[in-house]
């Protein structure tokens, strides 16, 4: 038997590589610590998920929607600290892995 | 819908989704920003038993800004108003984090209900009752836990809401009756020599420490 595909239609899902694997879910799903909305959704003052509204990593490794991080470190409360673990925020450097995709 | 309404809604629902904590949030009428909470008195304190609850309100900027809250139930603690509820902890003032949510807050709450921090007081009165005695300061945060937060009171029934069907008003400002029958027997009113001993501190080791002089002349003005 021959089968002729006549139309295809590709379907791709997209995730922000938070390094974590979903095995260590805890329960609470891969949210912001701040809005609380999954980090593929957008923080609440965009409306477009994606590259405009993109994630931020401290060097203590913890993950917010950058205008949700940003929000905080602009008020004098924040102290210029991360949310979770009240040490200085200082951004990490991370380079995407383009040679190996997830 | 704004950000700090879908994070509140959001925070509710878990909340009722999660039986084991016996944390409730509930709304007072149709603001979603001021809101009713309540939890477990902590067991194995004088808390044990009752059931508090928290007024809390939610901030314009919420989740930037701190959540209000305040006891509603009166509560026997250094860091708690005894008039007014009013509460001192430090995540509710300059160590907020927006990773807080309400649930961990009433929870933070609870563990201070464990862990009194008296040299910090909200309530002076109560603090200085706390490090002059600390198993009288218990009994009379758990007599306020039995006539305020439903808790089961002293196991003998001391003090219990009994014939006369009025509180003890001697317990409830964690005096002695006998102190306070030894300056009735001069002739002033009870109400007014428990105001002035409890104000004193008139208690555990302390009694030594003020003359019978200084109370009278405290009763006197």
């Amino acid at each position: 038997m021959k089968v002729h595909i006549k139309h295809w239609h590709a379907i791709a899902q997209w995730r922000w590589d938070i390094g974590k694997n979903d095995d260590d879910d805890d329960g609470e799903g891969d949210v912001c610590g701040i809005c609380r909305v999954p980090f593929e959704g957008c923080c609440p003052s965009c409306k477009m998920p994606g590259d405009d509204c993109p994630l931020i990593w401290g060097e203590c490794t913890h993950v917010f929607h950058m205008h949700c991080l940003l929000q905080w470190i602009g008020t004098a409360a924040s102290k210029q600290q991360c949310p979770m673990d009240r040490r200085p925020w200082v951004t990490a450097e991370r380079k995407v892995d383009a040679g190996n995709p997830r | 819908m704004d950000a700090r309404l879908r994070r509140v809604n959001k925070e509710i629902a878990d909340c009722k989704n999660d039986k084991a904590s016996k944390i409730t949030i509930d709304l007072i009428d149709d603001n979603p920003f001021h809101l009713i909470g309540a939890f477990d008195g902590p067991e194995g304190t004088p808390y044990e038993g009752g059931r508090f609850q928290v007024d809390i309100v939610i901030p314009e900027n919420y989740p930037f800004q701190p959540v209000k809250m305040k006891f509603i139930t009166k509560v026997y603690h250094p860091n708690v108003s005894s008039a007014s509820g009013a509460i001192c902890l430090d995540i509710l003032k300059d160590a907020w984090s927006p990773v807080l949510t309400l649930k961990s807050t009433l929870i933070s709450l609870q563990s201070l209900l464990c862990s009194p921090e008296p040299r910090d007081p909200q309530d002076a009165e109560v603090a200085k009752h706390y490090m002059t005695s600390r198993s009288s300061f218990e009994d009379t945060a758990r007599y306020w836990t039995m006539v305020y937060a439903g808790g089961p009171g002293d196991k003998s029934g001391a003090g219990k809401a009994g014939k006369s069907g009025e509180r003890d008003e001697i317990a409830m400002a964690g005096l002695d009756k006998a102190h306070v029958a030894q300056f009735e027997a001069l002739g002033f009113e009870r109400a007014k020599v428990i105001d002035v001993l409890r104000r004193l501190n008139y208690r555990g080791a302390n009694v030594a420490n003020i003359n019978d002089d200084r109370i009278v002349e405290e009763l006197l003005k």
